[in-house]
Formats: C-alpha cells, sequence, structure tokens
C-alpha cells in the first residue's frame, strides 16, 4: 500500500471536491472531510477518501423504515397468514409488547425491536389453537372415526388393557427415515395381570425403575432392535416372560433377608422383642410363662396401637404426626 | 422470696400494660426449697434462675457453648420454663421406679432448645438427690480422638483414655455428695498390683479411674455397671438418671482411624458401654437423650425427626421410647425471652425496645431459640 511509503499525513485536497461531490471541508481541521450523504465527517489523514473505504462512489440514500406491520393488525386477523411455518421471531409482526435479556443496573429487560435473545431461541407462534385446529382439519380425511362404545377411560382400560405407543415423525430431508421411529412403549396396569402376594413383590423387584406406584403402570420401553415389528415383538415377549418367572419360586429365594423386604412387618422384628421383654419384665399379665402369656399381651390393645405405630414409622418414614402416634401409643403402654 | 411477673396476658391486665411497661420482669427468682412450686404449668414461658450452690456441681459439662458464656456475662443462670421439660418432669414424677427404666427423646429443628430442656430435667433429678450421669455430648467421643489404646479389659477394642479421664472428672464433680454413699458391689482388678474390692466407696473407683489414666475407660465401664446393678436393686436408696446430649452417634459413624482404617463403633469401650446402659434392663432410673444433628457425622443438615438420626439400628435398640418434640419460641416464650434480654440490658440499640424492633427479632429469627441468642448478641 503506498501509503505505507509516504511519510507524511493527507490534508484535504480540493480536487476531491470535483470528483466526489458528497464531500466537503470541514472548518478548523484540513485532515477531516464532511461526507454529505452520511452527514459525518471522517479523517483523511492516511489518505484520500476512496481509500478509508467508507463510500465508493454515490450510494442510494437509506430509505426511512416504515411503520411495522403491527400497527395496521386489526384484532380478530387470522394468524395462521402471519405464522403459516417455523420461522424466527419477526419484532415488526408480532404485536407482544415482549421484553427479553438481562437488566442492566437500574434498567429493565430490552425492548423486542433487535433483539438477538428473541431471535435465538425457538417459537411456537405457528402453533397457536387456531393453527392446531386448521391442522387437525387437514388430518381428518386421513383418520378412521373413534369407535363410540368406547367413550370413557374405564371401558379403554377394560377392553384394551395393553397399551402400545409409537411415534411416527415427518419431515423434509434427503431421507424420510428416522432412528427414532422404532422405539415402542408397552404400558399395562399391575392390576390386570394375575398376580399373588409373592409373584407382584418379585415382578416389582424384577422391573424396578419401570414401575409407577402413584398410578400402577408399568411401562416398557424398548428400542434395541433396529425396526419397529421387531421392538414390538420384545416388549410383547418381555411381558409375557415377566409374567411367568414372577410366579415362579427359585431355591435362591429363600434367602430373603430382612433388609430385602419391600414392607416393614412387625412380627418377628426387633421392636416386638423389645416391648415383649418389657412388658414380662413389668409383669403386666400376672406371673406365668409360654406362649399363652405372649398371647395374652399381643391382643391387649395397647400393644396393637404400638404395632401400628411403629409399622407406620418404619413403612412411612418420619413425620410429625407418625412420631405423635407413636408416642401416645408409647406412653399408652407405659400408663403415663 | 419468690416475686412472679407475668410477661403476657394470662392475667386480665390491659394489654397495653404488659408490653410497654419495661419493669414487667418475666424472672422468678426462687430458693431451691420452693423450686418445686416453680414446675407448673402456670410458669410456662418464665425463667427461673438456678441457685449458684447448684450450677457449679451440676453443670461442669454439658450446657451448650453460648449459653455457658451469657451465664459468664449475667453471672447468672436462668432456665426458661417450657413444655417439653415439664412434660419429661411430669413423668418422672408419675413413673414407677419398680418398672424398667424408661428412655425419653427430646428431638427438635437445630436451635431450638434440646440441650437446655436436657439440663432443665436434669437439674430437677439433682434436687431430689438422684444420681447424675451425664453425657456432654456423645459426637465427643467417635470423632477427633487424639489417643487410642488398645482395651487392657478386651483386647479387641479401644480405649480413649482423655476422653474417659475428663468425663470422670466432671462425674465426680456433680456428684460429690453420693459418691462417698455408695458402695462398689463387686471387686475389680485392675492391674496385677492394684484392685478395688468390694464395699468401697464409688469416690475410690473414681479417684482411680482420674489417676490410673491407662485404665480411665474400663474404670467408666465399671461406674456404668454398677451404678445399674445397684439402683435396680429394691432396697436401693438412690435412683440413677443417664443423660445423654447426641445419643444418636452411638449408632451412626465414627470418623476415628486406626492405622489408616477406620475403627468400628463397637471396638470403642466407652460406646460399648454407653450401649449397655441404653437398654432399659435395669430399673429404679431414667434415660434422658437428645438427637443432635450439629455434631453428628454423615448426617444430611436438615435431618431432625428421629428416624432419620438414629437410623434403623439406633431405633430398634432405643424403642420402645418416648419422642418428645421440642418446638421453637412460642408467641409468649418469645415474648419472655425478648423482655428478659430487655431486662439484662443486653440489647443496647434503640430500636430494639420498640414495638417494630420486637417483630423485626421475631421474623429474622423465625422465634427460634438460638438465632435470637446470636442476633441479640449484636445489638
Amino acid at each position: 500500500m503506498e501509503s505505507t511509503a509516504k511519510k507524511r499525513r493527507c490534508s484535504f485536497n480540493k480536487d476531491w471536491e470535483t470528483t466526489y461531490h458528497w464531500v466537503k471541508p470541514v472548518q478548523g481541521d484540513s485532515q477531516r472531510v464532511f461526507c454529505e450523504v452520511c452527514q459525518s465527517s471522517f479523517s483523511v489523514s492516511h489518505g484520500a477518501p476512496e481509500r478509508s473505504g467508507r463510500e465508493f462512489g454515490s450510494r442510494k440514500p437509506r430509505r426511512e423504515e416504515g411503520e411495522p406491520r403491527t400497527e395496521k393488525m386489526p384484532l380478530d386477523q387470522d394468524w395462521t397468514a402471519v405464522y403459516p411455518a417455523a420461522t424466527p421471531f419477526r419484532a415488526g409482526s408480532v404485536p407482544l409488547p415482549v421484553r427479553m435479556g438481562y437488566p442492566m443496573k437500574g434498567g429493565v429487560p430490552p425492548e423486542k425491536k433487535g433483539n438477538l435473545e428473541l431471535i435465538k431461541i425457538p417459537n411456537f407462534l405457528h402453533l397457536t389453537p387456531a393453527a392446531i385446529k386448521k391442522h387437525c382439519e387437514a388430518l381428518k380425511p386421513f383418520c378412521t372415526e373413534w369407535p363410540s362404545a368406547l367413550d370413557t377411560d374405564a371401558k379403554c382400560d377394560e377392553h384394551f388393557p395393553i397399551k402400545v405407543e409409537c411415534t411416527d415423525y415427518v419431515s423434509s430431508g434427503l431421507s424420510v427415515r428416522n432412528p427414532s421411529a422404532r422405539i415402542v412403549q408397552l404400558k399395562v396396569k399391575l392390576s390386570i395381570l394375575n398376580l399373588d402376594d409373592h409373584a407382584r413383590k418379585k415382578m416389582l423387584k424384577l422391573v424396578g425403575e419401570r414401575y409407577c406406584k402413584d398410578t400402577d403402570v408399568l411401562t416398557i420401553t424398548t428400542d434395541s432392535c433396529p425396526l419397529r415389528q421387531q421392538n414390538y415383538d420384545y416388549a410383547q415377549y418381555l411381558l409375557t416372560v415377566l409374567y411367568h418367572e414372577s410366579w415362579k419360586t427359585e431355591a435362591w429365594e429363600a434367602e430373603k433377608t430382612v433388609a430385602d423386604m419391600e414392607e416393614y412387618s412387625w412380627e418377628g422384628s426387633p421392636s416386638q422383642k423389645n416391648i415383649m421383654d418389657m412388658l414380662l419384665r413389668m409383669k403386666v399379665a400376672g406371673e406365668g410363662e409360654g406362649e399363652e402369656v405372649q398371647e395374652q399381651l399381643l391382643a391387649r390393645s395397647e400393644v396393637q396401637e404400638y404395632k401400628d405405630s411403629v409399622t407406620r414409622l418404619k413403612n412411612e418414614g418420619d413425620n410429625e404426626s407418625s412420631v405423635l402416634q407413636y408416642k401416645e401409643a408409647v406412653k399408652k403402654v407405659f400408663n403415663l | 422470696m419468690l416475686h412472679l411477673f407475668y410477661s403476657s396476658s394470662s392475667f386480665d391486665f390491659p394489654l397495653s400494660l404488659s408490653v410497654e411497661t419495661l419493669h414487667v420482669d418475666p424472672k422468678l427468682t426462687s430458693a431451691s426449697a420452693s423450686f418445686q412450686a416453680c414446675q407448673s404449668e402456670k410458669h410456662l414461658g418464665q425463667f427461673y434462675t438456678l441457685p449458684s450452690a447448684h450450677f457449679r456441681p451440676l453443670f461442669p459439662h454439658g450446657l451448650p457453648y453460648r449459653y455457658q458464656q451469657q451465664v459468664k456475662t449475667f453471672n447468672e443462670a436462668c432456665f426458661m420454663v417450657r413444655p417439653p421439660a415439664l412434660e419429661v418432669i411430669s413423668y418422672l414424677k408419675k413413673a414407677d421406679y419398680s418398672k424398667p427404666a424408661l428412655r425419653y427423646l427430646f428431638y427438635g429443628v437445630k436451635g431450638s432448645g434440646k440441650t437446655m430442656s436436657l439440663c432443665h430435667a436434669v437439674h430437677f433429678c439433682y434436687t431430689q438427690g438422684w444420681v447424675v450421669l451425664h453425657i456432654p455430648d456423645a459426637h465427643l467421643w467417635v470423632k477427633n480422638c487424639k489417643e487410642l489404646l488398645p482395651s487392657s479389659y478386651n483386647s479387641a477394642r479401644f480405649d480413649q483414655p482423655l476422653q474417659a479421664t475428663t468425663w470422670l472428672r466432671n462425674f465426680r464433680t456433680t456428684n460429690e455428695h453420693l459418691l462417698s454413699q455408695i458402695k462398689t458391689k463387686r471387686r475389680y482388678v485392675w492391674t496385677k498390683r492394684e484392685s478395688t474390692d468390694e464395699g468401697r466407696p464409688l469416690g475410690e473407683l473414681v479417684n482411680q479411674g482420674i489417676s490410673r489414666v491407662k485404665s480411665s475407660s474400663d474404670v467408666v465401664g465399671a461406674l456404668m455397671k454398677d451404678l445399674r446393678l445397684q439402683s435396680s436393686q429394691p432396697g436401693a436408696d438412690f435412683r440413677l438418671v443417664v443423660a445423654v446430649d447426641g445419643v444418636n452417634a452411638l449408632w451412626g459413624r465414627s470418623t476415628i482411624k486406626k492405622e489408616n482404617k477406620s475403627v468400628d463403633l463397637e471396638e470403642l469401650t466407652l460406646i460399648h458401654n454407653l450401649k449397655k446402659l441404653m437398654k432399659n434392663d435395669w430399673t429404679g432410673g431414667a434415660i434422658i437423650t437428645t438427637l443432635s444433628q450439629t455434631g453428628s457425622l454423615y448426617t444430611p443438615k436438615s435431618a431432625y425427626l428421629p428416624q432419620e438420626l438414629l437410623g434403623e439400628t439406633g431405633f430398634d435398640s432405643m424403642d420402645p421410647f418416648i419422642p418428645v418434640s421440642v418446638p421453637n419460641y412460642s408467641e409468649k416464650e418469645f415474648e419472655s425471652a425478648y423482655l428478659y434480654y430487655l431486662d439484662r440490658k443486653w440489647l443496647q440499640h434503640p430500636q430494639s425496645r420498640t414495638e417494630d424492633g420486637k417483630k423485626e427479632l421475631s421474623f429474622l429469627s423465625s422465634k427460634n431459640p438460638s438465632m435470637l441468642d446470636r442476633i441479640c448478641g449484636f445489638l
């Protein structure tokens, strides 16, 4: 570049006024030049205006931006026409006074005009209820009628206890296949299955996290096979195997320890031993040893209450009310 | 001389009188003879002063640290009469001491006054002339042990001589007057040359433990066993109260390491003997305990209910026990505490005397006794 060879600075040259008619000199500063198009001055100490790279010949003056579309939107417009497909946020098209961003000290979140934060995030303005309705109307010719006999959830559960859920994906791209379409989810309520006490406990242990206690629903999700049909068969197979296995009793199941038990059972627990010992020592039931005394003691109402409170405390865990109940029961046993 | 002033409207005073007039005194001073009269529901929320003759021997250990500082500052020890302690005292009065010892457990959120309630109950027992076996904090015995010796009695276990000697010293201070009266029932052999014969006063046993540091943990064990056996006998003339603060340490974990291996709690002599004492196979006394999350190891900060802190084994060992909840201050108790601080000129800030200031204190501390104490310390 020639400027590196020059050792002195440039100043205003009269010839520039004829070459570039937007150039005007600045009073008081020979090293600055005033541009009439952008109404500002810039320095020319490093060369002629063209080299500063700001203006290349004449340029069309920037026109005023018009009113945003939001001003002209009627209240009962068709929103699906404004946002027919997934598009980034356009501040001029969304008639909502949205603000987004971190408020600087003493300020508020910035407005929507020119707000990059609003443009960055995904928006669902193309999926308003009106749009969804239109989608449903468009899909209706391809659907079959829902059977009229199945109008309540209970009836659906009764006739179709096993629910299978699969998802289809539509996208435009090089391929119509979507690997997520192979996932199959099978839901069934355990109360439908014929399980006795042992089978139910074993089933719950086998199944683990897949069972939801609140809704009593077992959910099996299969995605290990590449095709949906294979996954569906596998899920059905799993259900069958779980059912049959939980009915069988293996030899090693006899080694189940107290720590494995799902619920606390008071009979045979240290708590029972303690209270029996205590009551015997307090000689509450009168003299006598052996089974009858034990039976008698067990039958007393205080002991029953005590048993209930301890079971509740152990099963439910701690909370104020269960601890209070335990306290009352113990007080009764000691006649306080 | 007994003067009672009621801090809030349990009388028919007009409400305006009870708060603004600062010469309403929440304290009630009592001589130890009429101490009994003070322990009833009528006096809920009021403070009673411990006579200094009782304070020195009874609490060489066992009070919360901040409270000890407060006692030094105010030159008097004042306890507030609160429902949990009164409840336990009433059970102690009603209980039948030929039956197995009853276990009481104070539980509550951090800083709600469990240790103070325990000390209140212990003071009651002391005034009745019971033998007080007060372990100030069981957590101290399971952590930060500088010296760990293999036990002379049972080689599988470990002794903690330092902790045992400190405790024995404090025990002697508390029960000075009773130790000379109670005699040992068995013969204890410490080493080839030293032994304590049957029939010697317990004081000698304790002194033995303090002087011979090596066998102090075993002395503690022997002491506990002896007291237990003796109070169970029908002709015993004394009763035993076992007060343990932070009882959940007995069934928790320990951080003591021996040759880089963590020591199991069963291997510590002191803990082993204490656990034996916790079992209710003896009669003629009571066991009062508190839970404590503050010193406990490996428990979450928010845990305060019995089962969470005791664990499965702890609960099964303590079962059946009477859990007593220690809540934060009620309105009345808070007012009383506030007036007490004002009375002792502890609250210097001018705004603390206003109604607004009081509300602010109540809100900031959410009526938690220890929080209130800490906040008032700044004012």
